[in-house]
């Protein structure tokens, strides 16, 4: 069952004395919610999701971190030191430096993660096809997984992770290098993972959480601007016109496919300047 | 099935050692003997077709590089018999000599070297070294050094054709390329450094350095050193066991 996750009061810093990176996050996500993370550049969305991924404290030692984190049963007094995979998963903004070099092909490359948890190769063999078929690269499973394209990579890079079967997936920037279509195929797997996995993605455009998320988070310089479900967040969505682009509203306004003339649909045009 | 590459590393070390131990007339037919390798021995040749471009760049420069030093040499150590190679140009024997030994020597060590890592895939060599029962911290730093090094020349040209569209004429010609490379260099190997941090996190996020279990714990090697392995590292133990005699002893 995937597990909830808890933030009590995180406070984060990367060195004493410094402005924090996070700052008294307090959060509460069901149990197999899919969230996104949203706002600008340098607001602690990537930081907020190393920190649940136990990646933080163990490369920065003289970070300061205060608070605390629950994630199903476990609770972390202080904040997780360490790696939390293979119960959390976590693909990075570049998905290039996810790919080992180690092995000679795609398949292989996806093989090195059950390798690393020690799990029998023969028996995993129907889930690395089932996974492959999932996400669209089973064509690719004899290339060389250096040779790959952005999105076939990103694609890759995101199968490394989804083999060892997570309880909390964490997606950093995942829509970054991808085309048209390899978005919509990463929605697709998004919304195939609801409620299997506790997800958190973070985004700088709102278009794809918006199609896929049930929860939402918006910083803002680490701090916790909004958190709330689905609904909640379209009724605050307005008052979000200056964290998140501008160009994006046009999609926001075709994806709620709301009457132009209606009061809300106003307040956005009117926030986000369109008028 | 890792390949077992021990009589390579074997040979590398016995080049290696014959480099230091002899003078550049057994040093010249080595390295020609090195140059024919990777065209007489399937082992040998190179691992992709860019290995292949690489290796034979390299030579070239090499080749280029021992020339300049053996010209300098022969310039500035001027004793032994004088040698006029251009009217009002003259170079000294003991200094030419001086260079044909230096450059044979770094002509060797560096074929060598290159010999290996031309024709074994990074793949192929990590998995070796991780199936050798090596700590896998160590395993880790070796990967993200190799990556480094093999996506140098990569990066190189990426930045050079960005200078390129933006009008910098930084392949114009030799001083142009220099000039160019030295103005890259430190935001290069700051962002190949910072490339290297991120894939080792990403690798530790994948589980790579967590205790392995029991299961998944790599097999030692089964087969014994093979005869040319062990002749290839009897041969380097003697010469270098010889040459060290014959340099503490008068």
């Amino acid at each position: 069952m995937a597990p909830s996750i808890t933030l009590e009061s995180v406070t984060y810093r990367y060195a004493p004395g410094t402005a924090p990176a996070l700052s008294d996050l307090s959060i509460s996500l069901p149990g197999g919610t899919c969230c996104a993370i949203l706002g600008p550049t340098g607001s602690g969305k990537s930081t907020l999701v190393q920190l649940l991924a136990g990646i933080l404290a163990k490369h920065h030692p003289e970070s300061v971190g205060e608070g605390s984190l629950t994630i199903g049963d476990h609770r972390y007094t202080p904040l997780p030191n360490d790696i939390l995979f293979p119960d959390v998963g976590l693909t990075l903004q570049d998905p290039y430096v996810q790919i080992s070099g180690i092995r000679e092909t795609t398949r292989k490359e996806i093989e090195l993660t059950l390798e690393t948890l020690g799990r029998d190769l023969v028996n995993e063999g129907g889930n690395i096809e089932r996974l492959m078929h999932q996400l669209g690269i089973t064509h690719l499973a004899a290339r060389k997984p250096t040779t790959l394209s952005g999105g076939e990579t990103q694609r890759v890079a995101l199968a490394t992770i989804l083999i060892a079967n997570p309880d909390v997936l964490l997606l950093d920037e995942p829509a970054t290098a991808l085309d048209y279509g390899a978005q919509a195929n990463l929605k697709l797997i998004l919304q195939s993972l609801r409620g299997a996995a506790t997800v958190l993605f973070t985004d700088t455009h709102i278009d794809l959480p918006l199609e896929v998320a049930d929860y939402f988070i918006v910083l803002k310089a680490g701090s916790l601007q909004f958190g709330g479900n689905r609904k909640q967040f379209l009724e605050h969505l307005p008052d979000f016109a200056d964290l998140l682009p501008v160009e994006a509203w046009g999609k926001v306004l075709s994806a709620l496919k709301g009457d132009p003339q209606s009061p809300f649909v106003r307040r956005i045009v009117q926030a986000a300047g369109l008028l | 099935m890792v390949p077992d590459l021990r009589p390579k590393l074997a040979f590398v070390l016995f080049l290696s050692v014959c480099a230091f131990a002899f003078d550049w007339q057994i040093l010249l037919p080595l390295i020609a003997l090195v140059l024919l390798f990777p065209f007489a021995l399937p082992s040998y040749h190179p691992a992709s077709d860019r290995a292949r471009h690489l290796f034979f760049r390299f030579i070239l420069f090499s080749i280029a590089i021992s020339g300049a030093i053996i010209v300098l040499n022969g310039w500035i150590l001027q004793t032994g018999e004088r040698v006029e190679v251009l009217p009002g140009i003259s170079l000294f024997s003991d200094g030419l000599l001086f260079g044909v030994r230096t450059a044979a020597r770094l002509l060797l060590l560096s074929f060598s070297v290159l010999l290996f890592f031309s024709s074994t895939p990074i793949p192929t060599c990590i998995n070796a070294l991780q199936q050798s029962g090596l700590p896998r911290t160590v395993v880790l730093m070796l990967l993200l050094t190799l990556h480094f090094l093999d996506s140098l020349p990569e990066r190189i040209n990426r930045i050079f054709m960005a200078q390129e569209a933006r009008g910098a004429p930084v392949r114009a010609g030799f001083i142009s390329r220099t000039k160019a490379f030295f103005s890259i260099l430190s935001p290069l190997l700051l962002s190949s450094i910072a490339e290297s941090v991120d894939r080792g996190v990403a690798l530790e996020l994948r589980g790579f350095l967590l205790e392995m279990a029991p299961s998944a714990k790599p097999e030692l090697p089964a087969q014994p050193f093979s005869p040319l392995t062990i002749l290839l590292l009897a041969a380097s133990f003697f010469i270098l066991v010889i040459s060290i005699a014959r340099w503490l002893l008068p």
